[in-house]
């Protein structure tokens, strides 16, 4: 087994690791880096958990060799909040609209649409369902996370209702 | 599910990639976005000793617009041209079909080249390839080629790139005057792979007849289809139900878990009718 | 939309309790900073992965592992023959022992690893434990196993099969369980009489649960020490400390499981797999280093256990008025090679067949059989064929007596002045408001203006229907092992409390909704409370989480706690101020006499006497401030129940369907935080509708499996789901606060709702879809058969 060192910045920080060609960036993340917020669920691309952003753009980490990407930036979802815990946006939101049980989808689903948002002025729910295709979910229905996603670019979750709820609210 | 091991190579021109899978032969496989081939990797469906990653080598990553075509580098990821403005004015038909590819984030990193080298027969834009007469540049150990896209696709995962020999680029006709184009496709989900899908490109004359047409399929055999006759048809005066109905009587498309051979078939022709009236729509604006 | 009925002196007080209080869990899980088993790193720790089998049936003639144990890296390579003579006992709590033990449940054999033979299509023959999952994967491939393969035996009528699953059973048969219809002159002959009887038989396609986190372990057996610890993906810590200590034989105190936060579950993390076993085995064999083991995407879909593989034929007896006089229902149940037990979910859907209905009889049977598939397991309302099975039927009788199948419903319906209600299995309904929900759904969806549009679809050839699907809940099911939860709370020096329970984080919200509960119910701020839970060092035994028990049963629990603790808190309160313990209120964490707010004590100073000073306290008290409480419900099933309603419109050439509005009215009792109710909802919705129109485990002839990746197991995502309408009614229940268990009831409901929905939209053209699933491919076949 050869180990090659790379340089990769992580959250804005540098870190010099010696890799196998073959070992995928997700397990370079979680195991050498030990940032285990990058979660794998499918490892061939299809369940989106493990997004991070490269260079900025969302990207599964299970389908890109860490060896590939020396002296690349990436972003995790350790990255996103505030220096001090405060969560961003999008995070904020899925709090709010209970975008989350158990939390396995949901490190992908901040990271992507974080930078999803990022780049889409006033989305229709249309565009924001189609958005969030590439992250599965077993436990929301995608209703918290949609709403969140409504609150996060519009200030405003559902017409006539509040995050979260049906028409009871 | 972990790839076996391989050794990585990071080339940063194409006579240096050449090379190297003129010295590896077999036991050498292109990487360019990972988006299929690292999939199969980590299923250990497949693997090589030798992977030569196309990432780093300056060039392949460009859009260039001249007066007739539209040439996208082979690296050109997905995203890119689909937010590309050449792309939107000079391969409409290219535009379209783009967003139809798995989901956002695959597109970051998939690339032009590497879904039309892959030639999976249910993607969508070997069948704009297709459909539209690009042509393609391949980079040898005897230099380089231009392949017509009639000629590229051999079969599933098969093409006429040969030994050593990389994709440089893809030349995208333009079309001239009133045209119009769509991407119909049938998916289980959004972003799944088609069960059976139609690009179509029509051109209409002055008295909004339609003079020019091309259709391609996928998801209905082992290659993308063009469907000729269905294109003589309708510009010979035929309906577009009755050039839907031509295009899908020759197919033979292969059934599955997903849809049956049957299913492929029927909607096949729904597809394409759709496309064309959507296209034809276009056209008339 | 929202009613409110019945009242419930226990309920907590309302600042908390009944609010959208935002989850405590989730600063962490957005942050990428929750623990989950596969972030466990231990040092020295080794990882595992298996060689399963290639054929659904054949006998293993060869197995060659010296390649693999010569790997640099590998540190073990072990084999059926290495691992199953190192069982113990090998069962499941809530089953109980197996005959030969004393107990009722006829397991199927014991074997952690195929031996001998192999009877699915991934079943694991040799365990590798390696330094890395890379290097155990190449060892993987280093074993040569040859397998004589045979005929399998697939499925419903492999009863009669000759060829045997399972050939060393004592019963002979593939039958694993079997009921045979009751044989009763009486409702013979009202059948032979009844003016309509009409028969269908409906069939659920093989779906898997598939949490987001796959299946994992992490096994850490100290031999110096003689103790076991492991940290998991269950649903249930006691479960996995239960069953590794029994199948190694270590005394219970000596193992300790650890789930922090688990990615889901759905039935599918209940109960210690096979695979999971052979990892405990290996770990305690290896004995001083820890071992991993997180199962890949396609081992999930493949080897984990599924469910849904089940087929009801109803009969049912109609009078002329279309009042319902009797049904008969037979259950077959496919349960696979190596169900959790005996598989079959048919004895609960019986009792529960009749649901909303007034059923004057029902006469059941059922057939479970072992085939050479993966095995089955609990999912998300494991008896739910009977809804299934239920809902349709009403619609296909509706139709078949001409009748609007809303007109029969509302005909056939319990309606409030009925309850308490026996059903005919003798099952008693109380609390319950079916024909409310129903009215509150149909109000949501507007079924005039539905209809109207449907008709104006229609004349454009377009393809609109609308479902309804209404069901009860038997939730919080409380018998045997079930039937109690215990909650152990204590108050630190400073005030602050600490909850401990069996319950676990996969999704539940309980860090956030047994907090509400302890606050109002004590009386101080949320943010003092903490749950402890997922880790039987820390935290009672008990069944975990799952049964939609927890908002009940540990609900109840965390509740009679709290007001014991409240009391002893008033006690030393007032004879600190030398005033009556019945002039006391709280509020706030301050204790005051009633109507002299000068006169208070804090929680802090409260409990900083208890622990600090004991002399301080009212004489004969014990010092300290810890209760504990355990809660057994009232009654064996807490009942909640709701309507769901559905529109769709299919594509008459392409047999796409679209959801267009899916409403659902709930009457889940008192609601402990709406918000949490709704995501529970939504969520089971959507694993509902993916069963019937995307979801299907398939397999080939010759019992391969045919969608082993995400690629073509298909989880449905957010573009194919529309939003989801809720509407609340709120009746209590006779268990203490008014709650009602909900976590299942989306699931069950939803397939036959949207089944009805498409049903509906076709049944015009003579199209009456009885099978799941109901993919494109599927509706184009039933379409293109009445088309001429
Ligand atoms: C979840 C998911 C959904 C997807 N959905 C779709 C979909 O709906 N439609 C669709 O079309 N695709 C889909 N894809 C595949 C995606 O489009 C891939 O990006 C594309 O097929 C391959 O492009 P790539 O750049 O990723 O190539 P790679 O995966 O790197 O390579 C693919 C193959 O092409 C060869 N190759 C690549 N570039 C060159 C070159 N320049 N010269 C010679 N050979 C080359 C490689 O050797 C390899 O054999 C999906 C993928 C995923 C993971
Ligand atoms: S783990 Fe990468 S997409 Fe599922
Ligand atoms: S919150 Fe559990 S998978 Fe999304």
């Amino acid at each position: 087994m050869t180990l090659v060192p790379i340089n990769l910045t992580v959250n804005g920080e540098r870190h010099a690791v010696a890799v196998e060609a073959r070992k995928l960036l997700s397990d370079v993340l979680r195991e050498d880096l030990h940032l285990t917020g990058t979660h794998v669920g499918c490892e061939h691309g299809a369940c989106g958990a493990c997004t991070v952003l490269l260079d900025g753009q969302a990207v599964r980490s299970c389908l890109l060799f860490a060896i590939q990407l020396d002296r690349s930036e990436i972003t995790t979802v350790e990255g996103l909040a505030g220096g001090d815990g405060t969560l961003n946006r999008f995070q904020a939101a899925m709090q709010e609209c209970h975008g989350l049980q158990c939390g396995f989808c949901t490190p992908g689903v901040v990271v992507s649409m974080t930078a999803y948002l990022a780049d889409h002025d006033q989305p229709d729910d249309e565009d924001l369902r189609v958005a969030l295709s590439g992250n599965l979910c077993r436990c929301t229905g995608y209703q918290g996370i949609v709403n969140a996603a409504r609150l996060s670019s519009r200030g405003a979750a559902v017409a006539g209702g509040r995050p979260g709820s049906g028409p009871t609210a | 599910m972990k790839p076996r091991a391989f050794q990585y190579h990071a080339p940063e021109s194409v006579g240096e990639a050449v090379g190297l899978l003129e010295a590896h032969g077999d036991d050498a496989k292109v990487l360019a976005g990972g988006q299929s081939l690292v999939p199969m990797l980590n299923l250990r469906l497949t693997s090589f000793e030798h992977l030569v990653d196309l990432n780093r080598i300056a060039g392949l990553g460009t859009i260039e617009r001249s007066s007739g075509t539209v040439r996208v580098g082979a690296v050109v990821r997905q995203a890119a041209a689909e937010r590309s403005p050449d792309v939107a004015v000079g391969a409409p038909l290219l535009a379209r079909a783009l967003p139809h590819i798995g989901h956002f984030q695959i597109r970051n990193r998939g690339t032009v080249g590497g879904s039309i080298a892959h030639a999976d027969p249910a993607s969508e834009l070997p069948a704009v390839a297709l459909a539209l007469d690009a042509t393609l540049e391949v980079s040898g150990p005897a230099g380089v080629r231009i392949i017509a896209a009639d000629e590229f696709f051999l079969s599933t995962w098969e093409t006429a790139i040969g030994d050593g020999e990389i994709l440089i680029s893809v030349d995208f006709p333009s079309w001239g005057g009133r045209c119009g184009f769509a991407v119909e496709e049938i998916a289980r989900r959004h972003g799944d792979f088609a069960l059976a899908g139609a690009a179509v490109g029509v051109g209409l004359d002055e008295d909004l007849r339609v003079v020019r047409c091309a259709i391609g399929l996928f998801g209905v055999g082992s290659t993308p289809v063009r469907a000729h006759d269905a294109e003589v048809a309708l510009t010979g005066g035929a309906s577009i139900g009755e050039a839907a109905a031509l295009a899908a009587a020759d197919i033979d498309p292969p059934g599955d878990v997903h849809a049956t051979a049957m299913y492929r078939k029927e909607v096949a022709a729904v597809v394409v009718r759709r496309a064309l009236a959507a296209a034809i729509e276009e056209a008339c604006l | 939309m929202s009613t409110t009925t019945g009242t419930s002196s226990h309920s907590a007080a309302g600042r908390y309790v009944g609010q959208r209080v935002a989850r405590i869990e989730d600063p962490r899980l957005l942050t990428g900073h929750g623990r989950y088993v596969d972030d466990i790193q231990l040092p020295g720790m080794l990882h595992a992965a298996f060689v399963r089998s290639p054929v659904a049936r054949g006998r293993i003639t060869r197995i060659e592992t010296k390649a693999a144990a010569a790997l640099p890296g590998v540190r073990a390579v072990l084999t059926g023959s290495d691992i199953n003579p190192r069982v113990h006992q090998f069962w499941h709590s809530m089953l109980g022992p197996p005959p030969e033990m004393g107990g009722q449940t006829p397991y199927p054999p014991v074997r952690p690893l195929a031996h001998g033979d192999v009877r699915f299509v991934g079943d694991p023959i040799v365990i590798i434990v390696a330094e890395s999952r890379y290097v155990a994967e190449d060892a993987a491939e280093l074993i040569e196993v040859d397998i004589d393969p045979g005929t399998p035996v697939l499925g419903y009528d492999a009863g009669t099969n000759p060829i045997l699953v399972h050939p060393e059973m004592a019963s002979g048969t593939n039958v694993s369980e079997a009921v045979p219809m009751p044989d009763v002159p009486e409702v013979e002959a009202m059948f032979a009489t009844a003016p309509h009887v009409v028969t269908r038989t409906f069939r659920q396609a093989r779906a898997t649960n598939v949490p987001m986190e796959p299946r994992g372990i992490v096994v850490h057996y100290n031999r110096f020490a003689g103790d076991m610890q492991i940290w998991a993906a269950t649903q249930s810590v006691s479960e996995v400390k239960s069953s590794a200590a029994r199948l190694t034989g270590l005394p219970e105190p000596r193992v300790r499981a650890i789930a922090n936060d688990v990615g889901g579950g759905f039935g599918q993390k209940m109960m210690l797999s096979r695979d999971e076993a052979a990892v405990i085995l290996a770990a305690h064999l290896i004995g001083d280093r820890p071992v991993k083991w997180v199962e890949d995407r396609q081992e999930n879909l493949t080897a984990a256990n599924q469910a849904r593989q089940e087929a009801v034929e109803v009969t049912m007896a109609v009078d002329a008025a279309g009042t319902i006089l009797g049904a008969k229902v037979h259950f077959f149940e496919d349960v696979g090679a190596f169900p959790s037990g005996t598989g079959s979910s048919a004895s609960m859907a019986m009792g529960v067949f009749p649901g909303p209905y007034r059923f004057p009889v029902v006469l059941p049977a059922s057939t479970a059989v072992f085939t050479n598939t993966v095995g089955k397991q609990a999912y998300r309302g494991p008896w739910m064929m009977e809804t299934v099975a239920r809902e349709q039927m009403m619609d296909h009788v509706a139709r078949e007596i001409g009748m609007d199948p809303l007109e029969f419903r509302r005909r056939n319906i319990l309606s409030a002045d009925e309850f308490p209600y026996t059903n005919c299995m003798t099952l008693v309904y109380e609390n319950v408001t079916p024909s409310e929900t129903m009215q509150q759904a149909l109000e949501m969806l507007d079924v005039e203006a539905f209809r109207a549009e449907q008709a104006a679809a229609r004349a454009e050839g377009r393809l609109l229907g609308m479902g309804l699907g209404v069901y009860l809940e038997p939730s919080a099911i409380a018998f045997g092992m079930l039937s109690s939860d215990l909650a152990v709370l204590q108050m630190d020096p400073t005030g602050r409390v600490i909850i401990s329970m069996s319950t676990g984080n996969h999704g539940h919200s309980l860090e956030t909704t047994i907090p509400q509960i302890v606050a109002d119910t004590l009386g101080c701020d949320i943010a003092d409370v903490v749950l402890i839970q997922g880790d039987t060092a820390t935290s009672p035994t008990g069944p975990g989480t799952g049964g939609s028990r927890s908002a009940v049963i540990a609900g109840g629990a965390a509740q009679t706690a709290s007001m014991r603790l409240r009391e002893k808190i008033v006690q030393i309160a007032a004879h600190l101020l030398e005033a009556s313990p019945e002039d006391m209120e709280v509020n706030a964490s301050v204790v005051s006499v009633r109507g002299t707010p000068s006169k208070a004590v804090p929680f802090a100073q409260v409990a900083s006497v208890a622990h600090m000073a004991p002399d301080s306290l009212p004489p004969d008290m014990e010092c300290g401030l810890e209760v504990t409480a355990r809660f057994r419900p009232p009654g064996m099933f807490t009942w909640s129940n709701a309507a769901h309603a559905c529109t769709v419109e299919v594509d008459r050439e392409t047999g796409m369907v679209k959801i267009l509005r899916y409403i659902v009215s709930e009457d889940c009792g008192k609601m402990i935080n709406p918000m949490v109710v709704e995501g529970q909802i939504a969520g089971g919705v959507v694993q509902g509708i993916g069963g019937v129109l995307y979801e299907h485990f398939a397999y080939d002839g010759e019992g391969n499996p045919l969608t082993t990746t995400f690629l073509d197991y298909l989880v449905p995502s957010a573009a194919e789901i529309p939003d989801i309408e809720i509407g609340h009614i709120e009746t209590m229940s006779a268990s203490l606060g008014g709650y009602k268990g909900m976590g299942e009831g989306g699931a069950i409901v939803s397939p036959p709702t949207v089944a009805n929905a498409i049903h509906d939209a076709v049944a015009h053209l003579g199209v009456h879809p009885t099978d799941f699933p109901l993919g494109p491919s599927q509706i184009r076949d039933l379409l293109r058969a009445v088309a001429t």
